[in-house]
C-alpha cells in the first residue's frame, strides 16, 4: 500500500489470524495511524490490495470497514463520543442510528436493558444514565470498546488505548481483550508505546519503520524490552550527524545555573515532580514520546500553566511566575509547538511579529515609532535569513521554517535568555532546519539557557548537551549527549523505568 | 490561503467594495436628484446625520480590535442618557460636572459588561446580549418608565432644579458641534489603535488571542483597557445624543446598534485589512447614512430604511466572511 504525495507507507505486507493479538510498533511518524486509517476506511486513496477471509474487499468507506466487522478505537476518545448524551444512549448510539424500522419510537427502557446486558457480559460497571461528560477518561475509553466490541467484530483496531487507563483499568482492558481473542476468535491490532504491555498480552508484533515492515516476530516469554527496541529502531541506528567541532568549547568553564526547576508538578498531574537545570550557553534536550509531557512543562516553566507544587529559579533567584507576562519579564522565551495556532499572528506582518514582545522598546510615552521597528525587522530579518520580500509582507505567507525563525526572532527583539523550544522543527524542511539548528546554537554561544524540548531522537542528538528523557510526565534519566546513543535514548523514552513505583 | 498580489480584479474589488459603493451612490444620487445631493446644507446635514452612529460605532470599534463584541453598547448608552440628563436637569448640575458625572457612571456600568466577560468568562456575544435586556430595564428604573425632557417631573413628584436647557447644552447636539465632536473621537480612535503600544496590542489580540499570551501581553488586562475606552466613547455618544433630542427618551439610542454594527463591518473589509479601524469605521457610517438621506431625497418612505441598512450590514458581513470560505 502507498499513498501518493507524501509516502507514509510504502508496500506494507501486513497478515493477521483469527483470535491472533498482534502488536504493531514504531517511532512517530512510522505510518502506524496511517495503516491504521486504511484498515478503518478513512483513506481511500491507497494503493494495492487487501483481503478478508480471502476475499478481495474495498476499504473505501469507513462503512465499508464497518460492514466487514473491522471496529477502531482512536485515541481520542472525546471525539467518539457524545459528550450530552447518557452512558447507554452512548453505546447503542450505532443500533440507534442503523435501526431499519421506520417506527418513531426510541424505546428508552429497551436500549437500557440491552445496555446493561453488554455491560455486565464485560464485567464494565458503569451508571447508566449519567451523562457521558461526567465520566473519567478511563471511564470513556472502557464505554468506547464496549461500544465496539458488542457488535459483530472480527478485526479490533486499538491506538493506545491505555494511555489514560491506571494499571487496574489497563489490567481489565487486557482480560477483556484476552477473552475476546479465545473465546470469539476476534483479531486484534493493538498499538503502543508501553512495551510491557506488549510482552504481556500480544502474541506476535510488527514492527514499521518509516513506512515499511522492517520485521514480523512472535512474541514469547523469551522476548525481552531489549530486543523489541533494537528491533524497532532497526538498521536505522545510524551515526549521529554531530559535528565533531561543536563541543562544549565555550568561553565559561564553569558557566553559571540560569534556570532550574525543582519538584515541579503542574495542577492536572501532567507533569510530576520534574526537577531539570540549564546552565549559561547550554543547550539541554527534553526527550519523550508525543503526549509525555514535554508541551506541558515548556507551559508550566512559562507561566501559561498552573503551577502545582514546586520552585523556578532564574539566575539562583526564585521566581513565582503566574502568567507568561511575568516570564517573559524574566527574560524567558517559548516557541510553542503549534505555531500557527500559538506562534503567529497569521494576518500581521513580520515587523509586527519581530517587535510584538518588545514593543515598549520602540515606543515613546507609549506612542510606536513605526520606521524604528521597520529598521530594526529589516536588520533582524537579515541576521535571521528570513526569505521573504519585505519586512511587511504577511508572516502567514511564508514557509514553516522562516515562520518559526520570525518566531525566535521576535525573542531576541526581547532579549531573552532562557528558550524553550518546544518540537521547534515541526513543519519546517531540511534545508531550513539546518539553518534552524545554527541559530538555536548561536543562541546558546552568546549565553542563553536553551531547553529543545522533542520527540525526535536524532534531532536530539544533534543540537544538545545534555538530555533528559521524559516517561509520562516525569523525568526517568539524564544523559550526556557525547556519551550516548540513539539506542540508549530511546529506550528510555519508550520505557517506563519507574514502574512499579507508583502503583 | 489567499495571496497579497495574485488576488487578481475581483479581490481588488471586494477589498475596496466599501469605497467604490460610497463613489457610486454619490454619483448616483447627484444624477437622480440634481444639485440638491451636494448642496452644502445637504453635506453638512449628512455629516450631522452620521455623527451620532459614527461615535457609538467608534466605541464598538476598539472593542472590536481585540476580538471582543458589545451588542449592549447602545442600550447602556441609552442608560448614560438617562444618568446625563437627570444630572443636567433634575439635580441642576453645571453641563462640564453632568458630562463627568456621565462618564463615571458608564465605565462603572461598563464594569458589569467585563465582570461577566472576563471573569464569568461568557462570550463576549452572549454576555452582551443579557446586558442588552439588564440595560434597558434598569434605565427605565431609574426614569420611572418614561423620558427626561424638560419641564418634567421626577418620579417622586420632586419639582427639578432646572426647567429649560442653556445654549451651550444645546449647542453639542448642533450643526459645528456634533460634527467637531465626531471628528474629535474618530482621530482619538485612530492615534491610539495605530500609533500606540496599547493599540496595537489590541490588535495582535484580536488576531490570535493564544499567541498574544504566549508573548507575554497580559491578554486580560489588554481586554479591560479596551472596555474602558469603549464607555467613554459610549459616555460621549449618548450625550450627544440627549442634546440632539434635547431630552433623554425612553431607549433613545438602542436604534443606533445596527447602523454601528454596520459601520463597524464595512469598515472592517475596507482594504482588504480585515480589522476594524477608526477610519474604516468612518467610511462605513458615511456609507449607512448617504444611502439613507438620498434615499430619503429620491422620496423613497422612511419606513423602508432599516431594510437598506440591513442590507449593508449583510452585505459587509459576507465581504468579511466570504474570502475566508473561499480561501
Amino acid at each position: 500500500m502507498d499513498f501518493p504525495g507524501v509516502r507514509a507507507l510504502e508496500h506494507v505486507d501486513f497478515e493477521i489470524r483469527s483470535g491472533e493479538i498482534r502488536a504493531v510498533v514504531g517511532t512517530n511518524g512510522a505510518g502506524k495511524s496511517t495503516l491504521m486509517k486504511i484498515f478503518s476506511g478513512v483513506c481511500p486513496d491507497y494503493r494495492g490490495e487487501i483481503y478478508c477471509n480471502q476475499i478481495r474487499c474495498f476499504l473505501n468507506t469507513p462503512a465499508e470497514a464497518d460492514r466487514l466487522g473491522i471496529r477502531t478505537v482512536h485515541q481520542e476518545v472525546d471525539t467518539a463520543l457524545f459528550p450530552d448524551f447518557a452512558v447507554y444512549e452512548n453505546l447503542m448510539m450505532d443500533d440507534i442510528v442503523s435501526q431499519s424500522s421506520v417506527s418513531l419510537r426510541y424505546d428508552r427502557k429497551k436500549l437500557m436493558r440491552c445496555a446493561a446486558d453488554i455491560l455486565t457480559q464485560l464485567d464494565i460497571r458503569l451508571d447508566l444514565r449519567v451523562p457521558v461528560r461526567t465520566l473519567t477518561l478511563a471511564q470513556k475509553q472502557l464505554l468506547l470498546i464496549a461500544k465496539e466490541i458488542h457488535r459483530e467484530c472480527r478485526l479490533l483496531i486499538l491506538d493506545e488505548p491505555t494511555a489514560a487507563l491506571s494499571r487496574a483499568e489497563t489490567e481489565k482492558l487486557f482480560q477483556m481483550v484476552r477473552q475476546l481473542a479465545e473465546q470469539k476468535a476476534t483479531a486484534v491490532i493493538f498499538i503502543s508505546h508501553r512495551i510491557a504491555e506488549i510482552l504481556n498480552i500480544c502474541d506476535s508484533c510488527t514492527v514499521l519503520c518509516n513506512g515499511r515492515v522492517t520485521d514480523t516476530f512472535p512474541v514469547t516469554k523469551d522476548t525481552g524490552t531489549k530486543t523489541i527496541v533494537e528491533k524497532m529502531l532497526g538498521g536505522n541506528v545510524s551515526g549521529n550527524d554531530r559535528d565533531g567541532t561543536w563541543k562544549q568549547s565555550r568561553a565559561c568553564a564553569r558557566p553559571p545555573v540560569l534556570l532550574e526547576v525543582d519538584g515541579l508538578s503542574d495542577r492536572e498531574q501532567k507533569v510530576k515532580q520534574v526537577s531539570f537545570y540549564i546552565k549559561r550557553g547550554e543547550i539541554v534536550g527534553l526527550a519523550g514520546l508525543v503526549g509525555a509531557g514535554k508541551t506541558e512543562i515548556c507551559k508550566t516553566v512559562f507561566g501559561a500553566r498552573r503551577r502545582g507544587a514546586g520552585t523556578i529559579r532564574v539566575d539562583g533567584t526564585e521566581v513565582n511566575l503566574k502568567n507568561p507576562a511575568e516570564a517573559v519579564r524574566h527574560g524567558i522565551a517559548l516557541v510553542p509547538e503549534e505555531r500557527r495556532r500559538e506562534g503567529i499572528f497569521a494576518a500581521e506582518n513580520i515587523a509586527f511579529h519581530l517587535s510584538a514582545a518588545s514593543l515598549g522598546t520602540f515606543c515613546r510615552f507609549s506612542f510606536v515609532n513605526r520606521d524604528k521597528i521597520a529598521a530594526h525587522a529589516s536588520g533582524l530579518i537579515k541576521k535571521l535569513g528570513v526569505v521573504c520580500r519585505d519586512a511587511r509582507q504577511p508572516v502567514r505567507l511564508l514557509s514553516g521554517g522562516n515562520q518559526q525563525k520570525v518566531v525566535i526572532g521576535k525573542w531576541i527583539a526581547a532579549e531573552s535568555d532562557i528558550y524553550l523550544f518546544d518540537e521547534p522543527m515541526q513543519g519546517v524542511d531540511v534545508g531550513a532546519k539546518q539553518e534552524l539548528f545554527a541559530l538555536i546554537r548561536e543562541l546558546a554561544e552568546k549565553g542563553a539557557a536553551v531547553l529543545y524540548a522533542s520527540c525526535d531522537v536524532s534531532e536530539l542528538l544533534s543540537v544538545t548537551d545534555r538530555i533528559y528523557t521524559l516517561y509520562d510526565g516525569r523525568i526517568t534519566a539524564e544523559l550526556d549527549t557525547q556519551e550516548t546513543n540513539e539506542k540508549e535514548l530511546t529506550y528510555y523514552v519508550i520505557n517506563d523505568i519507574t514502574e512499579g513505583s507508583d502503583a | 490561503m489567499r495571496k497579497i498580489q495574485d488576488k487578481g480584479v475581483g479581490g481588488f474589488l471586494l477589498d475596496w467594495s466599501a469605497v467604490i459603493a460610497v463613489i457610486l451612490s454619490i454619483l448616483f444620487f447627484t444624477f437622480y436628484t440634481g444639485a440638491s445631493f451636494l448642496s452644502p446644507a445637504n453635506l453638512t446635514n449628512i455629516l450631522r446625520s452620521m455623527s451620532i452612529t459614527t461615535i457609538l460605532a467608534v466605541a464598538m470599534t476598539v472593542t472590536l480590535a481585540c476580538d471582543g463584541f458589545d451588542m449592549s453598547a447602545c442600550t447602556l448608552a441609552s442608560c448614560s442618557g438617562y444618568v446625563f440628563m437627570a444630572c443636567y436637569l433634575w439635580y441642576g448640575m453645571s453641563l462640564p460636572l453632568s458630562a463627568a458625572v456621565c462618564v463615571v457612571f458608564t465605565m462603572t456600568a461598563y464594569l458589569l459588561t467585563l465582570f461577566l466577560i472576563l471573569v464569568c468568562r461568557i462570550p463576549d456575544m452572549l454576555a452582551t446580549c443579557a446586558l442588552m435586556f439588564i440595560h434597558q430595564g434598569l434605565g427605565q428604573w431609574f426614569t420611572g418608565g418614561g423620558a427626561i425632557s424638560a419641564g418634567m417631573r421626577l418620579p417622586g413628584g420632586a419639582v427639578p432644579k432646572r426647567m429649560s436647557f442653556e445654549t451651550d447644552f444645546v449647542a453639542i447636539g448642533q450643526a459645528p458641534w456634533i460634527i467637531l465632536i465626531m471628528f474629535a473621537c474618530v482621530l482619538l480612535a485612530h492615534i491610539f489603535l495605530q500609533h500606540t503600544k496599547q493599540g496595537t496590542f489590541l490588535y495582535a489580540i484580536g488576531s490570535n488571542k493564544t499567541a498574544a499570551a504566549l508573548s507575554g501581553i497580559p491578554v486580560g488586562r489588554y481586554r479591560f483597557l479596551a472596555g474602558m475606552i469603549t464607555a467613554v466613547f459610549i459616555a460621549v455618544g449618548a450625550m450627544v445624543v440627549c442634546s440632539r433630542n434635547t431630552a433623554a427618551q425612553l431607549c433613545g439610542c438602542d436604534n443606533y446598534l445596527m447602523p454601528s454594527l454596520a459601520a463597524v463591518f464595512v469598515g472592517r473589509s475596507v482594504g482588504g485589512r480585515e480589522k476594524p479601524t477608526a477610519l474604516g469605521t468612518v467610511l462605513g457610517a458615511g456609507l449607512i447614512v448617504i444611502l439613507e438621506n438620498g434615499l430619503t431625497l429620491c422620496a423613497v418612505p422612511y419606513y423602508i430604511l432599516p431594510a437598506v441598512k440591513g442590507g449593508v450590514l449583510a452585505a459587509a458581513l459576507a465581504a468579511v466572511y466570504l474570502p475566508k470560505r473561499a480561501g
